[in-house]
């Protein structure tokens, strides 16, 4: 008589190494904070809103949507925690509003993060 | 088959740079290069698109970039396809929701497919499925963004990329001076030569914001296969500096090496037509893959242009530019 | 009640595949499954078949429209044969990876080189490792069950993979035999309709298929192996179901015929059963006291149950009708596969193969002879001569 197969086991993934079912993820909402590229820059761009003429231009070419115009202000806001420091917006600034400065000159120059990706 | 209404979208016109949508599809978090030409034409397409949105993502720098680690930047939904298949899984995509809408399971609207594929997507290794999808009239809008390489795997050459270009498979060296010795393929001409069903076909680059939504727009709001060639510049594979990126889109346009057009019912529409083209050496000189060059492969660049000028000119009746935003000269 | 007819596996299948109201079929020519994907043409132009009926451009694109089409909810439905099986193959992980429980009816045949329409394992065989739920049928009758119970399986939540219904080429998919057809109210109740998890949807944005770390990679891969370890359970209770519903008497992994007493034993896998079933009452009634164990999955391997039902045999061979150049036993691809199946019993069985019907050639009961007669030398003898054996040559 045949005597008992050995079994398959059991597979336990540890909690901290988890993946969604297929490699299927929910759509990130408005920002993906998984991925903060501000640590990547050495230089920012530092607007001057006297000069700027409000004509959207840098909020049209940041790949990384680091510009917004803020409707009710009248004024242009610079989002800290995705720019990369292309320096489009800076090359394309009709009225030169838009200055590049060295990132560590500022308080909260570097953004560090808390652990790699 | 009787005629049923799928409810496709017809997106209006964006009238002027304040009327842009403001929500973002195509959300920042993401890893591609400092100044990536692809991802701001991908951030404009999406913000064109709006949110009744499908992506398909072959792979590349706009995907392998985009969706790195399980994050992903698109507030809409996306599905990663093979560089090989994008057409054909589109495809699947959009029958899939015909059959739905059909038997009732999804009331409307008919989402936008839009296929977001690179320049060897597109042509080269993808040129089948894209055939297949044009061929058979679904209703997809492919896009082409066109880094001119196959940029993800460390720039190697494309059917799209120029004549004389460094990439990492077409180096110069004493026996092939000019490094790349071909003709890039025209990828627009492929789509319109062959396919009946095809609806609209169109050129932009993103130095060319409201022109590309609203042709983003317009291919959406037609009732079939759609294709778009955007030229996206890429400061690593082009060697440039990564501020310039929409000078180099820019430069392209006012060269001739790009041309601006919209192809529809057998009919071009070329805009942006330079009164005086300026010569293909200012484009080159400022990119690093043109740097090894001789004067007699910039006059073979030339001579190239200068046909494809030729071309434009007989299509135009009258060669007025056409202004877009304030820009610096 | 249905009355039996007269049909092809071919049009079996696209039988099936209309009980089954796939919604998205995509098709591309290759001999000899062509006349499934022309039976569903028929039946989708005569407005018998609510489905989108999508002319693929290769058979890569086949299997990528199916995919797109699975994603975004629908029921998908394609199929190949021989050298459009391999020339699918960058597709088959995605799919199996992704959770996509798509359909592919493969009626096989020998791959190239050179052409070769005759029936061969070799190409869905080549596909094993990739995650895909993979089993061949017998008869024109399994085929068109196979069909419906494969989706059933596939689209369990507690599965959620891709499905190959195979069948042998011309053997099956061009000689009609009895088939009965079921009615509405018994598919109806035996499959439920395709519910996707995580459908690409408008109003619940979800990302398919992200790339991921190489840390990550081990994980994905567990959760697929997992998967595989509830499966035989769903297998179970589907064939039961189906057994139920339908009238039928399947094993749900193993056909077991006259193995209760037997020394020797045939293990093999399609059509050519038929011959051996046939062969195996000839050989019994001069008094050799022979088996069949005929395999009905390839994937999931149904290891506890193959050796429960053989390991008290005394000396197995398998009718390989697949290649496997340069493997182990220099011969196909199911002995390795038994053979390690039975490794761990107290009294292993011998085991042999041997090479028949490759290139679509008829095994004759007299080739079933042959082995028998090998195989009953190798009982008294106690041990295996050789690993493989050429039938034929």
């Amino acid at each position: 008589m045949a005597k008992e197969l050995p079994g398959y086991g059991i597979i336990k993934v540890p909690k901290d190494r988890e993946v969604p079912f297929g490699a299927v993820t929910p759509a990130p909402v408005c920002v993906q904070n998984m991925f903060q590229t501000s640590n990547w820059r050495i230089v920012r761009p530092v607007k001057d809103d006297e000069k700027c003429t409000r004509c959207l231009i840098c909020y049209l070419s940041c790949p990384d949507a680091c510009w917004v115009y803020k409707e009710e202000e009248d004024v242009m806001e610079w989002i800290n925690d995705f720019c990369k420091g292309c320096q489009i917006c800076i090359q394309e600034c009709p009225s030169g509003a838009l200055t590049a400065e060295a990132e560590l000159d500022f308080p909260d120059g570097v953004v560090r993060l808390e652990k790699p990706f | 088959m009787q005629a049923f209404d799928y409810k496709y979208q017809q997106l209006d016109p964006i009238k002027s740079f304040k009327r842009v949508p403001g929500p973002e599809q195509y959300v920042p978090g993401h890893r591609t290069c400092a100044g990536c030409g692809p991802a701001l034409n991908y951030r404009l397409v999406a913000k064109a698109a709006g949110k009744d949105t499908i992506f398909i993502g072959p792979t590349g720098c706009m995907y392998v970039a985009n969706a790195s680690y399980l994050c992903t930047p698109y507030a809409v939904s996306w599905i990663h396809a093979q560089i090989t298949n994008a057409g054909a899984v589109a495809s699947g995509i959009e029958a899939a929701f015909k059959i739905a809408m059909r038997k009732g399971r999804h009331a409307g609207p008919f989402p936008n497919i839009i296929v977001m594929a690179g320049d060897g997507g597109s042509v080269d290794i993808g040129l089948q499925a894209l055939s297949g999808l044009m061929y058979r009239g679904h209703k997809v809008l492919f896009i082409c963004y066109d880094n001119e390489s196959y940029a993800n795997t460390g720039v190697q050459t494309s059917p799209m990329t120029p004549y004389g270009a460094h990439t990492t498979f077409t180096p110069p060296g004493k026996a092939i001076p000019e490094g790349k010795t071909l003709f890039p393929k025209n990828a627009p001409q492929l789509v319109i030569g062959g396919h009946p069903a095809v609806k609209y076909v169109a050129t932009t680059t993103i130095a060319h914001p409201l022109d590309l939504m609203n042709k983003v727009r317009k291919a959406l709001s037609q009732p079939g296969p759609t294709f778009m060639h955007m030229l996206c510049p890429c400061p690593k594979g082009w060697k440039f500096d990564e501020k310039l990126t929409r000078e180099m889109a820019r430069l392209a346009v006012e060269t001739g090496m790009w041309s601006l057009y919209e192809w529809e019912n057998g009919t071009y529409k070329f805009t942006n037509v330079p009164k005086k083209y300026k010569p293909v050496s200012e484009y080159m000189g400022q990119q690093g893959r043109f740097a090894h060059l001789k004067p007699e492969h910039i006059a073979k660049m030339q001579a190239f242009v200068d046909e494809k000028i030729k071309q434009v000119k007989q299509a135009v009746a009258v060669a007025a530019p056409v202004p877009t935003a304030r820009q610096k000269a | 009640m249905a009355k039996a007819k007269m049909m092809t596996g071919c049009r079996a299948s696209a039988e099936g595949a209309k009980a089954a109201e796939v919604e998205v079929i995509c098709s591309f020519p290759i001999r000899p499954y062509t006349a499934i994907m022309m039976e569903l043409a028929k039946m989708v132009a005569d407005g018998e078949l609510n489905a989108e009926f999508v002319h693929g451009e290769g058979e890569h694109g086949q299997l990528s429209v199916v995919l797109g089409a699975c994603a975004a909810g629908a029921r998908a439905f394609t199929g190949s044969s021989g050298v459009g099986v391999t020339y699918a193959m960058e597709i088959y992980s995605p799919m199996a990876g992704g959770r996509y429980p798509a359909q592919m009816a493969i009626a096989d045949r020998t791959l190239d080189p050179p052409g070769d329409f005759g029936s061969e394992h070799t190409d869905a065989m080549c596909t094993r490792d990739q995650g895909w739920l993979l089993g061949w049928a017998c008869s024109p009758q399994e085929v068109y069950d196979n069909t419906l119970i494969y989706y059933r399986i596939g689209e369990d939540h507690r599965v959620m993979l891709p499905q190959m219904v195979c069948q042998e080429g011309y053997f099956i998919s061009h000689i009609p035999d009895m088939v009965t057809l079921g009615e509405r109210s018994q598919v109806k109740e035996f499959l439920p309709p395709y519910r996707p998890i995580s459908p690409l949807s408008l109003t619940h944005p979800v990302s398919h298929g992200p790339q991921i770390r190489p840390d990550q990679g081990a994980p994905m891969d567990a959760q697929r192996a997992e998967t595989f370890l509830t499966v035989p359970k769903v297998i179970e209770e589907a064939t039961a179901d189906f057994n139920r519903i339908f009238g039928r008497k399947y094993d749900p992994f193993v056909e077991k015929y006259k193995l209760g007493d037997a020394e020797i034993a045939f293990f093999i896998m399609g059509a050519h059963a038929n011959t051996c079933r046939a062969s195996v009452d000839r050989l019994r009634k001069k008094g050799v006291k022979v088996g069949m164990a005929r395999l009905r999955w390839v994937r999931p391997w149904p290891t506890h149950q193959l050796a429960e039902a053989l390991g008290h045999v005394k000396a197995i061979g398998v009718v390989e009708t697949s290649t496997s150049y340069g493997g182990a036993m220099r011969g196909g691809n199911l002995i390795h596969e038994l053979r390690a199946n039975l490794y761990d019993l107290d009294d292993r069985p011998l085991v042999t193969s041997f090479m028949a019907g490759l290139g679509g050639e008829t095994i004759w009961p007299a080739d079933f002879d042959y082995m028998a007669k090998i195989l009953s030398e190798m009982v008294k003898e106690k041990k295996t001569r050789r690993y493989v054996y050429w039938i034929g040559m």
